[in-house]
């Protein structure tokens, strides 16, 4: 398991994901690094943009691989608000431009780009796992 | 990300290279300001050089399409990577605007 708490977070995202992405953990092949990379910078985005009031606060990031499934798991957790990103409901990708609201698909980039994300609220920390076979 | 934005007569040619993410967006949105003014423009982005779009990306492109379509005018975007254009796809980006 590759771990790292970042605090504060305020502007720390390319750090935090350029953290995640040198894990050894971390796959090679160029199409799933490019998915990996995006997932992770939607999720770690969430949670530097909303999850604390006034930004102060901070976030845990790891990875972990299972070497017999070749299944990866990003996980991370932080103290803010409580809230459930799986919640929202999709965006309606068939719209016009003209009708499509401007944001609300970082995290339906991750529900696609990853095999499974999950949310869980554990002892006052959100926490959201998402796996990728690699 | 590196832009250039090259006005010939009626049509502005646009070529991306690098990637649009959370450290480079708000720069990207103010360079392409130019692209947001002038009636009917036609506008054509060569995205061979760009490799990496995030949804910050995405809601600049779709502010330009709307911004594009209210002034009757035209966007192309062409040579995107496979990659690039998986995230597009996806989105249904693919269908608001002309990819070729």
């Amino acid at each position: 398991m590759t771990k790292k708490r970042f605090n504060p977070i305020t502007d720390k995202s390319s750090e935090i994901i350029d953290f995640l992405m040198a894990s050894p953990d971390m796959p090679f092949d160029e199409a799933l690094r490019f998915k990996l990379r995006l997932s992770i910078e939607e999720a770690v985005e969430n949670v530097v943009c909303y999850a604390y009031e006034g930004g102060i606060g901070w976030l845990e990031v790891g990875t972990s691989l299972d070497h017999d499934s070749l299944i990866l798991t990003i996980e991370l957790r932080d103290a803010g608000v409580p809230f459930n990103p799986l919640e929202a409901p999709d965006p309606d990708v068939s719209l016009p431009a003209n009708e499509r609201k401007v944001g609300g698909l970082g995290i339906f980039l991750c529900k696609k780009m990853m095999d499974s994300i999950n949310y869980q609220y554990v002892d006052g920390n959100n926490v959201l796992t998402m796996t990728k076979r690699v | 990300m590196d832009i250039t934005i090259n006005k010939q007569d009626e049509k502005t040619l646009v070529t991306l290279n690098g990637r649009i993410d959370t450290s480079s967006a708000n720069q990207f949105q103010q360079d392409i300001a130019p692209l947001m003014e002038g009636d009917r423009p036609d506008i054509d982005i060569d995205c061979s050089g760009m490799t990496y779009t995030s949804s910050q990306g995405l809601r600049i492109f779709l502010m330009l399409q709307k911004s594009v379509i209210a002034r009757k005018g035209n966007l192309v975007m062409r040579n995107m990577n496979p990659m690039v254009k998986e995230v597009f796809d996806i989105t249904g980006f693919s269908n608001i605007i002309t990819i070729l």
